[in-house]
């Protein structure tokens, strides 16, 4: 009942031709399953939300019409820097003034 | 490194230098993912002279680290926190508990029976 290797070995060959796979009856390693394989980095990349515009662009928009936008933020910041500088608390100065200051 | 890092901060999520740092590295990968691939074959093609093989050997092994997959590692967009993170969710755990009882992740229920 065993079929010869040579005939299994022409089946084979006619299945490759047919579905055209490469026809590797030793199973010699070609490094195909690499090529095999998708690429991931655009899925890796996507990992993280991007920047899709910041509040500056949004006031840039506007200017153009000539109306202007209030950054709630920003002027909350400014308010509590002015508040910390009125304390004395703010940031030290910088450059040449800072020494005269000191002495 | 700072080379691979975007001039102009193009994240929109929690940002730390760490999270900066693995946004880069999943850039450069991508970036340098086809000719890794390619290197990758050859070495595992055995039909190929061994010397080919071992010279692709060397310079996968002398690609800059930022271009590893391995180096890349999924972090939190909220905490950027790097452990315990569901990468369903890309959230930490507790990041993920907080939203999820917000309301704010769409299906998410607590569980109860």
């Amino acid at each position: 009942m065993s079929v010869p290797r040579a005939r299994l070995l022409a089946l084979m060959k006619a299945q490759c031709q047919l579905f055209s796979t490469t026809y590797n009856p030793e199973g010699v390693r070609t490094g195909n399953k690499i090529l095999r394989q998708r690429l991931r980095g655009p899925a890796l990349a996507s990992y993280y939300p991007r920047k899709v515009m910041s509040f500056r662009d949004f006031q840039d928009e506007f200017r153009a019409l000539e109306l202007e936008v209030e950054d709630d933020d920003e002027l909350d910041r400014l308010e509590h820097v002015a508040a910390l500088k009125a304390r004395g608390k703010g940031t030290p100065k910088k450059g040449k003034d800072r020494d005269k200051k000191k002495k | 490194m700072s080379m691979f890092r975007a001039k102009k901060l193009d994240l929109g999520c929690f940002t730390n230098i760490k999270i900066i740092r693995d946004h880069s590295k999943r850039k450069a990968y991508e970036a340098a993912e086809a000719e890794r691939q390619a290197l990758r074959y050859v070495i595992r093609n055995t039909t190929l002279p061994a010397r080919t093989r071992a010279i692709a050997q060397l310079q996968l092994t002398q690609m800059h680290c930022y271009t590893r997959p391995t180096q890349i590692r999924n972090r939190c967009i909220l905490g950027g926190k790097g452990r315990g993170i569901l990468s369903d969710f890309k959230m930490s755990r507790y990041n993920f508990r907080l939203q999820a009882l917000a309301g704010n992740l769409p299906g998410v229920k607590k569980a109860s029976w």
